[in-house]
């Protein structure tokens, strides 16, 4: 009923063919340093970082969340999860996790976003249900701007994937910025 | 009633306009800041505007590959000619799941096609989850503005607000109070829903998947905590490519308010075992917008709210002074498309100042379409009798120059020498809030022959 009638009306309609531009990544080419940049760019959007040796990063994790009862970790790099979770776990089980631990695979320079595929939080629901957030990542995979980031993940398995941009926050309420909306409350990036 | 009239009752608290004005200014400012920090900003904003323009003369391709791409990830795809269609979709696949309790993230669309009144018709709950839109949602008004639904509202109202539907205890308009009582409240309604509507912002020909961007995580506690999800986008959301997100991502947050992105990006491209996504794909008059070679520009939007934040008329005149889903600049090209008669005071709302063009991070020419829209309203629309008498009497006066001079010089001597009260009377609509300037002796003609005899 209204797919035929919708392609019909937008043959008749569009305009001559215009060209898909090339872009020119040379235009947004820049040197900065680019993890001091995701750095400042994390702080920028309400999220802590801590750039820290491999072997310490339970301790970092205790120390910044030393009263967490229900964790959840979805990665080798941490053994501080009290709540086993795999692929088939309802996420409505996780209403009360207090923190959950994962490893992302890449970060973007100029915004401070963080790709989370659904591989990573094993649960989708995860990243957002847990009150406090702690994400794992390689200081040496951080890339400069969006373009490079949709490289990076272009071959991967497209099932569910997230940036993730600092802790969730509104400012619906008189322009006053809140940390902590439907998402978590806090984000911490561990940079290894 | 027309948007000067809806707007002189948002005039009617000047203490309530001087802070929508100033904090839409602040939103504004923070946009630059965000911008002037990226290298190559306005080939960004070119990028945009080129690529969009590709979409539209490609559409149906597109569209049609985007389905298919889709259907090979096990996404149902829906098309809808029009609001009803839409809306009797969603209600017949919200029917075959049995569900009774939705939860909803932000989607002009939805508001556009007023799917909310229709399910709760149908017995539905439909729980807005935005904070800005369960504001207007418990008020039981439209959102006044795309990316801040209640920014026409105090921090009082919405405390009192919530006393009355959340039952939260008075907190003189406590923002972190406030939010933590929704977020109780919210959650709640997430982890109970049956099934979760989010709108789209981006939906990708080449893999089939939709972007959803949010601050606060509504859409992702909907999904992936419901059975169903229904995306429903106009037909203009489409992209060529995926790595095109990587040029509307960068323009869309700092353009909306100044964020360098929205605190989530998520990318849907198909269900999760044992549950359904569904994407609902609408035109309702968006072909017949693409038709209009002088409008079809608008089409390009990407509902960032930056033509809104520095609009001077916006800002001072309040969202729902336009009385459209889309208020503010943009709302004012797309709606006289809609509905000529009822939106036709619109593109008068405004002083061609550009602002709205500048700002715009797809570069629709929003100014230039408010004049022409203008130019087909008087074409096509009554006009009021003053305006038309003074118009035609102002063509004559400026036709002949002996009757011009005359008429400065008899306003030049009014101005000095009748009293205020003649002046400043109701058909000087000028003088409702503003002084006159000084008036000299001589025009500018007087002033230049007297400078070229005294050499």
């Amino acid at each position: 009923m209204g797919r035929e009638a919708i392609l019909n009306s937008i043959k008749k309609n569009k305009p001559e063919l215009l060209p898909l531009p090339e872009i020119n990544r040379e235009a947004f080419h820049e040197v900065i340093d680019l993890k001091d940049t995701f750095k400042n760019n994390i702080a920028l959007v309400g999220g802590q970082v801590v750039e820290i040796e491999k072997n310490s990063i339970d301790e970092e994790i205790k120390s910044k969340y030393p009263d967490k009862e229900h964790i959840v970790s979805v990665t080798k790099k941490s053994k501080l999860g009290t709540v086993m979770v795999d692929s088939s776990t309802d996420p409505h089980s996780l209403e009360h996790i207090d923190l959950a631990i994962l490893e992302a695979e890449l970060g973007v320079s100029e915004n401070g976003a963080i790709w989370v595929a659904a591989d990573n939080s094993v649960v989708k629901a995860l990243p957002f249900i847990t009150n406090d957030l702690v994400i794992i990542l390689d200081k040496n995979n951080i890339c400069l701007h969006m373009l490079e980031a949709y490289d990076k993940i272009e071959s991967r398995d497209r099932n569910f994937g997230v940036f993730i941009s600092g802790p969730s926050k509104t400012a619906d309420i008189e322009q006053c910025l809140v940390v902590g909306a439907h998402g978590a409350m806090s984000l911490t990036v561990i940079l290894v | 009633m027309s948007h000067a009239s809806k707007a002189a009752e948002f005039n009617k608290d000047e203490a309530k306009v001087n802070w929508h004005d100033k904090a839409l200014w602040y939103v504004r400012e923070k946009r630059d800041k965000s911008a002037h920090n990226v290298q190559g900003w306005e080939y960004l904003r070119q990028l945009g505007s080129s690529i969009k323009a590709n979409v539209l003369s490609n559409l149906d391709e597109y569209l049609v590959q985007f389905e298919n791409n889709a259907k090979k990830n096990g996404v149902q795809v829906h098309w809808a000619s029009n609001a009803e269609e839409h809306n009797n979709i969603i209600n017949s696949i919200l029917d075959k799941h049995h569900a009774k309790k939705v939860v909803k993230s932000k989607s002009m669309l939805t508001e556009e096609c007023h799917l909310n009144p229709f399910l709760e018709s149908k017995g539905i709950e439909v729980v807005d989850t935005d904070l800005g839109e369960r504001i207007v949602q418990l008020a039981e008004e439209p959102p006044s503005h795309i990316v801040l639904p209640a920014i026409h509202k105090t921090k009082e109202d919405v405390d009192e607000l919530f006393q009355e539907h959340l039952g939260t205890k008075p907190s003189g308009g406590n923002p972190e109070y406030l939010v933590a009582e929704a977020r109780k409240h919210l959650r709640d309604k997430f982890l109970k829903a049956d099934a979760a509507i989010t709108g789209v912002n981006f939906a990708v020909a080449d893999t089939g998947g939709v972007v959803v961007c949010t601050n606060e995580g509504n859409a992702d506690m909907g999904v992936h905590l419901s059975k169903v999800h229904i995306a429903c986008m106009g037909i203009e959301k489409i992209i060529p490519k995926e790595k095109h997100l990587g040029v509307f991502l960068r323009l869309l947050a700092r353009s909306a308010t100044g964020q360098p992105i929205t605190t989530y990006s998520s990318h849907f491209n198909k269900a999760s075992e044992g549950k359904e996504m569904h994407i609902v794909i609408v035109d309702n008059g968006r072909t017949e917008q693409l038709s209009r070679e002088d409008f079809r520009a608008s089409l390009h939007c990407i509902r960032c709210g930056a033509c809104m934040n520095t609009c001077p008329i916006y800002r001072r005149s309040g969202g729902h002074s336009y009385d459209y889903t889309i208020p503010g600049p943009i709302g004012s090209i797309l709606s006289p498309g809609k509905d000529l008669k009822k939106h036709s005071s619109l593109p008068f709302a405004s002083t061609l100042c550009g602002s709205c063009s500048n700002v715009c991070p797809v570069k629709i020419n929003i100014h230039e379409q408010l004049y022409k829209w203008r130019q087909v309203i008087v074409k096509e629309e009554k006009q009021p009798v003053i305006k038309k008498t003074i118009l035609k009497t102002a063509g004559v006066v400026l036709s002949k120059p002996g009757l011009y001079n005359m008429a400065g010089k008899s306003a030049r001597f009014m101005l000095k020498y009748a009293p205020k009260a003649m002046i400043y009377n109701k058909l000087n609509a000028w003088g409702k809030a503003r002084d006159l300037p000084e008036v000299k002796n001589d025009n500018f003609d007087d002033w230049y022959k007297k400078r070229k005899k005294n050499g």
